[in-house]
């Protein structure tokens, strides 16, 4: 088997550059979560630009259906928004992290809010015990993660947020949060 | 004739003392600025020498928690010094540290030993040293704090929201410029997000953020005194305490402003072999309370931390 060749030197310069776009786009499209600049760097040469070649893989994909963004700390496919109706409209979704019940979302956004926080204080906020299942399919689809422990009797579980949470709902960070207050 | 010996002044000299005309709020101009800041560089070489007994590492871990709190505070997060502290202290291995425990990360990143110009930052934009550069050059023409600022703007222009990012990289410059050993986290303590929008929008702007970095460095003339005579109460009160890992255990509370029993002193203290069990590490803590060599910082009586005390 050969070896991997960043550099493709024994190409064309034009059947170069397509191969790393290839590359980069084989790479984004077979992540389960976004792929941040540095793991693309080496895929292509010393030389080459990542940005460069991600701006012109946007260009390729602007009739597409989905786009290429940056979310999360790196790269990621997302259909466009345009096409939200469709996709619901569609049947099964199987494993995408999409659907959240009210109470999964309204737990998800607490935590976002007032991270780090304990299923005690979680309770505190919402009157009644959240369910610890609902906790663990939170943190299945990788959205929440276990953050500091409080300091109280027994070290409690705080959680957190993730990158996968901030890609999902389309944040570049927690600043960007809507206001609560407008809520 | 006797040749007279040069002796460091003692802590009280005149020559380490800040002038009145730093300490006099002055002109927002950029001569009356750079001249104030001038002055407090220079009080600030001799009361950073070694035998003026700083414990710089000390020093520097307690603004990295100050600035923490204030580039959190830049960033829409109002945070206290015990929410970093206890976030970052009481994550367990392989959880995650949350938004406060990263920042304090972050800033301890900044001074630890392997802190660099080119440490990867989220903003990927940036060529640092295009930025030193640039600081340097400015700082040639007017002076450090403008340096700083020339840095800062540049910073924020390519990436508006790398505000800690910016800050560092402030440090940095500001570190080389003047010959300090670390970079110390000075340069965030005293922005907010409105001193940071004029200083990109207006001179004015900018010249008032040079003042808030001249707040900073007479801020870090106080606290290295501060903590110069805090360790030296340390040292002399650390004669009572005999054992044979008391001095270890001690040189901990003069790198760390919050020390946590465990793990930072037990199962081994901090940067050394020397073993310590829980309940020893604990015992040590509280005796140096006893002692008033220590203070508990968050009044709990469970998952305590300790500091130098004032």
């Amino acid at each position: 088997m050969t070896p991997f060749d960043p550099e493709l030197s024994d190409r064309l310069p034009e059947q170069r550059w397509r191969e790393w776009m290839a590359r980069i786009e084989a790479v984004i499209f077979a992540s389960a979560t976004p792929v941040p600049r540095d793991r693309l760097v080496p895929l292509v040469g010393a030389e080459a630009s990542v940005d460069l070649l991600i701006e012109d893989l946007k260009t390729a994909y602007a009739d597409r259906a989905f786009e290429l963004v940056e979310l999360g700390g790196g790269w990621m496919f997302r259909t466009r928004p345009r096409f939200a109706d469709a996709i619901r409209a569609a049947a099964d979704l199987g494993e995408r992290p999409l659907p959240f019940s009210e109470m999964e979302m309204a737990v998800l956004s607490a935590i976002a809010y007032h991270q780090p926080i304990d299923r005690a204080a979680l309770a505190d906020l919402f009157g009644k015990p959240i369910s610890p299942d609902l906790i663990s399919r939170l943190r299945h689809r990788d959205l929440i993660a276990n953050g500091p422990r409080a300091p109280r009797r027994g070290a409690p579980q705080t959680f957190v947020t993730t990158e996968t949470f901030l890609a999902t709902f389309d944040l570049q960070s927690l600043r960007d949060l809507p206001d609560p207050a407008e809520q | 004739m006797n040749i007279v010996a040069s002796r460091s002044p003692g802590a009280d000299h005149p020559s380490l003392v800040l002038p009145s005309f730093v300490l006099k709020p002055g002109e927002l101009s950029a001569g009356a600025l750079a001249h104030r800041a001038g002055g407090t560089l220079a009080i600030l070489h001799g009361v950073l020498a070694p035998e003026q007994g700083v414990p710089l590492p000390l020093l520097a871990s307690r603004l990295a928690l100050r600035a923490a709190v204030a580039s959190l505070r830049l960033e829409g997060r109002t945070r206290t010094e015990t929410d970093l502290r206890d976030a970052f202290h009481f994550t367990r291995p392989g959880d995650a540290l949350g938004p406060d425990g990263d920042a304090l990360a972050f800033w301890r990143a900044a001074i630890g030993p392997k802190a660099s110009p080119k440490t990867p930052v989220l903003e990927a934009d940036v060529d640092p040293s295009e930025a030193l550069t640039l600081g340097q050059t400015i700082a040639a023409q007017s002076g450090p704090l403008a340096g700083c600022v020339a840095l800062i703007q540049h910073y924020l222009d390519i990436a508006p929201r790398a505000e800690r990012e910016a800050c560092r990289l402030s440090d940095i410059l500001l570190a080389r410029l003047v010959g300090w050993p670390l970079p110390f986290p000075v340069t965030a303590l005293y922005l907010t997000k409105s001193v940071l929008r004029d200083a990109q929008t207006s001179d004015a702007g900018a010249l008032k953020l040079q003042a808030r970095l001249l707040d900073s460095l007479i801020d870090l003339h106080r606290l290295a005194r501060d903590f110069a005579r805090r360790a030296a109460a340390a040292q002399a009160m650390s004669r009572k305490l005999r054992a044979k890992t008391s001095d270890p255990a001690l040189a901990v509370f003069l790198r760390e402003e919050a020390v946590v029993p465990v793990p930072m002193l037990s199962p081994r203290i901090a940067g050394t072999k020397t073993p310590m069990t829980d309940r020893a590490a604990r015992r040590f803590c509280d005796r140096l309370v006893s002692l008033g060599v220590a203070t508990e910082l968050t009044g709990r009586s469970s998952f305590r931390l300790y500091g130098l005390a004032p």
